[in-house]
């Protein structure tokens, strides 16, 4: 009974401390990960981040060279064309 | 001839205390106020008036509501939200304010971090009484009782009444538990639920003794078949306990088993905000998911090294000695158990404690913030594997006279050592760092959480500029205007905390205490027409820093 007991608790113990030191480390680091993600400080950084992009955007006299605007010109074109077509009918 | 060698242990042991008793009166004003206190006042006082109105105590429950009425902050939340902290200290020291009309707020809060610091004092005498018990050496036990009560940090923060508090009971139930495993008798179960029902009122983490017991038990009726005796007792321990739990709890009074769940519920339900960051080796990171370092790092770093080097291989070497008992264990013969003797299992208790502690905080992912203080009681057992370390090297040297005297010269060191650091630091023990890390790595963890410096700001705020009113922001995660307290009304009122509002303030003040990532957010960024004037230095720690406005 006795060796049983103390068997069992020993067992025990080493599960869960398997699990933990298994699957519980690789949720906390996915958890980790996901929470810096998504907290405040970070997404905030992000908007600053595009807002300062914009403003440098702004800044330029060019934004896109000249091969990539007729590129977006014509798909715009056609784009507007199609959905033209799609609203007469 | 032994008694007379016991009456000179207790002269000198005497002497001890009362120098430390000594010291700390002529110095314990020097503390600042912790940015707590005024909750602390506030709880006290609350359930003071509630208390008096049960019994009918007009005039006191009326001076309860007139004082509780003074305390005004727009930064304290209501009292309901956090009504249901542990009074065990806060109410009876309401107690003494209204009774002994003290009417000087710094009066109060020093009051309170003397006597906080007595209980302390207390506690060692109960854990002294512990190491004598187990390693009947009187030298090397008061020894340990000295390292206990100099570690740094635990000796800067038993002023403040929070985690030093818990640590105090909690090493006074163990006491009781280590007596009541040893001699099962209703004397000692009545002081072990006492102690342990204090232990609860102030931390969850008083839950542990109630099992830790229950499975000493289970454990040496293993041993001797006497399960029936053992669980009477126990079963007697956990009614006066529970009883005990609702008497301290005033909370409890009304519905004690709802109002009992709520404090459960509650615990997860007021943590604090869940984007909390906390700096830690130079990175904000979430206090919610510590790394798996996190403890182990900060005792590492927040412990003087030769404690923390005997403490390692005292564990160690009880751990050894643990395994070859585990994997010897014989069914029916007693010699082979998990201990040998009554010293041996007390050795168990406290490595059974503090293993089950530690890989607890682990596997559930506690939250942490600033170090480790939500487990300062941790210290009790690391200055336990401590002597129980150097007790192990007498026994190995006991026939070689020199290296004997070489290891209690180790332990005398050891202890100057902690004394220099405490007078070094003072009264910044709380910020205590060992010399395992080097000054500029000093300052990539938390600081003064507590804000005790904010004294020592106003003060020399006070000294060098004699203008009348001195409009103050600060650029960290403190409730400054908290500290004025700490100063007399006179100077008081000439200071105006305005948060972080930089541009109406003529001084910022600056420790590294940031909820937020810093980094990222520039909230705590110091305005270009401020210049640094002062910061207080105190061996590599910046405890904070003074920028004055110069446009």
């Amino acid at each position: 009974m006795k060796i049983f007991f103390y068997k069992s608790i020993l067992v025990f113990v080493l599960s869960v401390l398997t699990i933990h030191f298994s699957f519980g480390l690789i949720t906390k680091e996915i958890k980790i990960e996901y929470m810096n993600l998504i907290s405040k400080d970070n997404l905030e950084h992000i908007k600053n981040k595009i807002r300062k992009e914009l403003k440098n955007a702004n800044k330029k006299e060019v934004l896109i060279n000249s091969a990539d605007a007729e590129l977006l010109n014509n798909f715009l074109i056609k784009l507007k064309s199609e959905l033209e077509k799609a609203d007469n009918k | 001839m032994m008694n007379k060698t016991k009456n000179y242990q207790y002269i000198f042991l005497f002497f001890t205390y009362l120098v430390v008793v000594l010291s700390v009166l002529l110095t314990f004003k020097d503390f600042g106020i912790h940015i707590e206190e005024k909750f602390h006042r506030m709880n006290g006082l609350y359930w003071l008036n509630y208390i008096s109105q049960i019994f009918n105590f007009d005039k006191l429950s009326l001076i309860a509501e007139i004082k509780m009425g003074e305390i005004q902050d727009y930064t304290l939340s209501s009292i309901t939200d956090y009504k249901k902290y542990g009074v065990i200290f806060d109410l009876p020291l309401a107690f003494i304010e209204i009774v002994f009309n003290i009417e000087k707020i710094e009066k109060v809060y020093y009051i309170k971090h003397f006597l906080s610091f007595l209980i302390f004092l207390i506690s060692s005498f109960f854990f002294y009484q512990l190491l004598i018990q187990r390693f009947n050496n009187f030298f090397v036990s008061l020894s340990g009782t000295i390292l206990f009560i100099t570690s740094p940090r635990i000796f800067g923060d038993s002023f403040f009444y929070k985690d030093v508090l818990f640590l105090s009971f909690f090493n006074i139930a163990l006491y009781y538990l280590l007596k009541v495993s040893n001699n099962l008798n209703l004397k000692h179960i009545i002081f072990f639920s006492i102690f342990s029902a204090i232990a609860f009122n102030l931390r969850i983490f008083g839950v542990f003794l109630p099992i830790t017991f229950f499975l000493i038990l289970i454990f040496k009726s293993l041993k001797d078949k006497n399960i029936y005796n053992y669980l009477k007792f126990y079963f007697l321990y956990l009614f006066i306990l529970i009883c005990l739990i609702i008497f301290f709890s005033p909370y409890l009074w009304s519905s004690p088993l709802t109002n009992f769940l709520d404090i459960f519920v509650s615990l997860k339900r007021d943590l604090i905000d869940p984007d909390v960051r906390i700096l830690f080796n130079n990175q904000f990171i979430n206090n919610r998911n510590v790394p798996e370092t996190y403890l182990l790092t900060w005792v590492s770093i927040s412990t003087p090294i030769t404690t923390l080097l005997l403490f390692s291989l005292g564990y160690f070497f009880y751990f050894q000695r643990f395994i070859k008992r585990f994997f010897n264990i014989k069914e029916k013969q007693i010699f082979f158990d998990l201990w040998r003797g009554q010293n041996e299992q007390k050795d168990f208790i406290i490595f059974f404690l503090l293993t089950s502690f530690y890989l607890t905080l682990l596997i559930f992912n506690s939250p942490f913030y600033n170090g480790w203080r939500l487990v300062y009681f941790l210290n009790i057992f690391i200055i336990y594997f401590t002597v129980y370390q150097i007790n192990n090297f007498i026994i190995l040297y006991r026939k070689n006279y020199l290296k004997k005297k070489i290891v209690l010269l180790f332990l005398l060191v050891s202890i100057i050592h902690n004394i220099v650091c405490l007078i070094v630091y003072h009264p910044y023990q709380s910020y205590y760092f060992s010399e395992l890390i080097n000054d500029n790595k000093k300052n990539s963890f938390e600081g003064d959480y507590y804000g005790i410096a904010g004294k020592h700001f106003f003060l020399k705020l006070s000294s060098d500029y004699k203008q009348k009113k001195i409009k103050v922001a600060v650029a960290s995660h403190t409730p400054l205007h908290r500290s004025l307290e700490g100063i007399s009304y006179n100077l008081r009122k000439n200071f105006e905390v305005v948060g972080q509002e930089y541009k109406n303030a003529d001084f910022i003040y600056k420790n590294n205490i940031h909820e937020v990532n810093s980094n990222l957010n520039k909230k705590y960024n110091i305005p270009s027409n401020f210049v640094k004037i002062y910061q207080l230095n105190v061996n590599g720690v910046i405890i904070y820093e003074i920028f004055k406005n110069v446009k």
